[in-house]
């Protein structure tokens, strides 16, 4: 492997660039018209014009970066998150043209990329699930009759779904037929497959994930347990490792039974299996995500390995350089989301001309961004500015460190709004201080600023 | 159609004519109900390459004649009616080129197969829709249609070249 492309944007373009550089590989950058300039062009040893802003004509248009590929030499593709990062039909071509593909194996993402396959595998890789179907269900009565038996609220959702699209939640038995329609006919509109499946939906619990990192030879390691539970819209906004109220053993045992998991199906590279934690402490699978997170940055932060590097390195076929004993774990790393959105119009996203851009800075803190002064954030991507990551040595630390970063943080614009302030609010919450709080979260907040009594 | 409009069609398919001649002449200038066409072919090979301002026939306005109504509907020789309403005088230039673009990355081809003459060549008039050229990504052939009608007067990108999405690949001088 000499020369990496990244089929990407953003601020997770550049971080890939970083390590790309760092192990002395040439990178080929890959851009739409609406990022004409942007950090990555300028950075990248070659950058290439693949097509205009709409990501179908462009970061999601495998022709034009396998072309860009073959134009520039590139034997390699990192795909990032996002955009064609999951998709195995791209991972199928890149492997036909002799380009590797930066992360696992087709067949492997095309099982773990279909929802109800993928529970399927993990349950049968002794993986707890909800209850719930482990098959799509295509017809209404069925669903109705299933849901009725695991017991309302139950959650539909799209086998194709992702980023938190493509998911309803029901309530009662009188609305189930209307919601499950219109999931349905939404899900066939936005991923092209209606299909969709219905599970148990827990109000009050947490979102959980394991970063697991597996090598071409049958071993596996996992980074430890993230808990991303502050989110609105099914979307992220603070992650954190160790996940809080989760003892070690605990969040151990849960990631040596995702590393045997992912291994049973072939799973190469790095991957992040994602859980709920009911109020009770006990874990049911969700998903595979096939790629690198946003917030994998808190992993690296803990365990000091850099995930880009190792994915690399899997790609060109070396064995995992550690075990998971040689895995340490230590201290406190959070993540703060900075979005160009509006928290008090519901996140409404706010693209705009970036006027000022100050950023924060100092002992254990990181930035990973594309953004500067005098950049425009374009409509048609998304609203990610900026990801600030603290460490400390404990929780209490790093919560006072990343309000402090935050503080910092100034990036304004005309009509630009972000998530920095909302952000030093939530972790001010007392029950998030605490390390008790849960998906409801952001929902608590919003009914006790309207006075609405918790 | 307006009369205007006609008048520039003439001289452009005349100049046109003109120009394809094997021994073109150095300079072009053709007249017609008050309106004057001169092309300068001299100084053509010079500055193409973004859509050229030299190998432009320029259009010299009478008084009294609106330079928007001398301008085909359209993006790029809007540049030129604006040149000239700041001009504010007759006689003022016209030099921009429509540029066509590729429509992806890939590799540019002007002909069907190799060997085979070129689908258009500088000075063929062309009309919104004909096939101009051919992008290959991952062996698809993507053909490259024309988006305005008018005459081919540069050929911007050589046969087999990669290319970038909007990569210029002719100057056409829009009818």
């Amino acid at each position: 492997m000499h020369t990496v492309l990244i089929a990407n944007r953003g601020e997770i373009a550049l971080r890939v660039l970083r390590t790309c550089r760092e192990m002395g590989l040439r990178t080929v950058a890959v851009y739409s018209t609406a990022d004409e300039g942007s950090a990555i062009v300028r950075e990248a040893d070659e950058a290439v014009r693949i097509g205009p802003g709409p990501a179908r004509r462009s970061y999601n248009h495998i022709p034009a970066v396998i072309e860009a590929a073959r134009m520039t030499g590139a034997d390699a593709i990192h795909p990032g998150y996002g955009f064609l990062s999951e998709n195995p039909d791209f991972a199928e071509v890149c492997a036909g043209e002799g380009i590797t593909f930066v992360g696992p194996p087709p067949g492997v993402m095309e099982r773990l990329g279909d929802k109800a396959s993928a529970r399927a595998a993990m349950v049968a890789a002794g993986l707890p699930l909800l209850p719930g179907s482990t098959d799509a269900i295509d017809d209404p009565d069925r669903a109705k009759a299933l849901a009725d038996e695991i017991g309302y609220p139950v959650i539909i959702k799209a086998v194709a779904g992702g980023g938190g699209r493509g998911m309803a939640v029901v309530r009662e038995a009188a609305a189930f037929a209307d919601t499950y329609r219109r999931t349905r006919a939404g899900a066939a509109a936005v991923f092209g497959d209606g299909r969709v499946y219905v599970e148990r939906y827990l109000d009050s619990a947490r979102h959980v994930e394991i970063q697991v990192l597996c090598d071409a030879h049958g071993d596996g390691v996992h980074l430890g347990a993230r808990d991303c539970s502050v989110q609105r819209r099914h979307q992220k906004l603070v992650e954190e490792t160790p996940a809080p109220g989760l003892s070690a053993e605990v969040q151990h045992a849960i990631g040596v039974d995702a590393v045997r998991a992912v291994l049973s199906v072939g799973y190469e590279g790095a991957g992040t299996v994602e859980f709920l934690v009911d109020g009770d402490g006990r874990h049911y699978f969700m998903e595979v995500n096939c790629r690198l997170q946003v917030e994998h940055p808190v992993s690296e932060m803990v365990t000091g390995i850099d995930l880009v590097a190792e994915q690399l390195r899997v790609a060109m076929g070396e064995p995992l350089r550690f075990t998971q004993e040689q895995v340490p774990l230590d201290g406190v790393a959070i993540e703060c989301r900075i979005n160009a959105e509006d928290p008090t119009k519901d996140f409404a996203p706010t693209p705009a001309l970036l006027e000022a851009v100050d950023l924060p800075g100092g002992p254990f803190v990181r930035v990973d961004t594309h953004v500067a002064a005098g950049r425009r954030i374009p409509p048609e991507y998304d609203s990610l500015l900026a990801k600030v990551i603290v460490w400390g040595p404990d929780r209490d630390t790093a919560l006072r460190r990343m309000d402090r970063a935050l503080a910092e943080t100034r990036i304004r614009g005309e009509r630009l709004a972000t998530t920095a302030e909302f952000l030093r609010g939530v972790i001010a919450e007392p029950e998030f201080r605490a390390g008790r709080h849960d998906t409801g979260l952001l929902e608590r907040m919003k009914d006790r600023s309207r006075g609405v009594p918790v | 159609m307006s009369e205007l409009e006609t008048v520039l069609a003439t001289l452009h398919r005349s100049a046109a004519a003109m120009a394809a001649d094997p021994r073109p002449p150095a300079r072009i200038r053709l007249g017609a109900a008050g309106v004057t066409l001169e092309w300068d072919l001299l100084s053509a090979g010079e500055s193409t390459s973004d859509g050229g301002s030299a190998g432009a026939p320029a259009v010299l306005l009478p008084a009294g004649v609106t330079p928007a109504g001398a301008v085909p509907n359209g993006a790029a020789p809007l540049g030129t009616a604006a040149a000239a309403e700041q001009a504010g005088s007759p006689g003022a230039v016209a030099t921009a080129h429509h540029v066509l673009s590729a429509p992806t990355v890939g590799v540019f081809y002007r002909a069907s197969e190799p060997g085979a003459a070129p689908f258009v060549d500088t000075g063929d008039l062309i009309s919104p829709g004909q096939q101009v050229g051919i992008v290959e990504a991952m062996k698809l052939m993507i053909p490259v249609e024309a988006d305005r009608g008018g005459r081919v007067v540069d050929v911007l990108c050589a046969d087999a070249t990669a290319v970038e999405f909007g990569a210029p690949l002719f100057a056409v001088a829009v009818d």
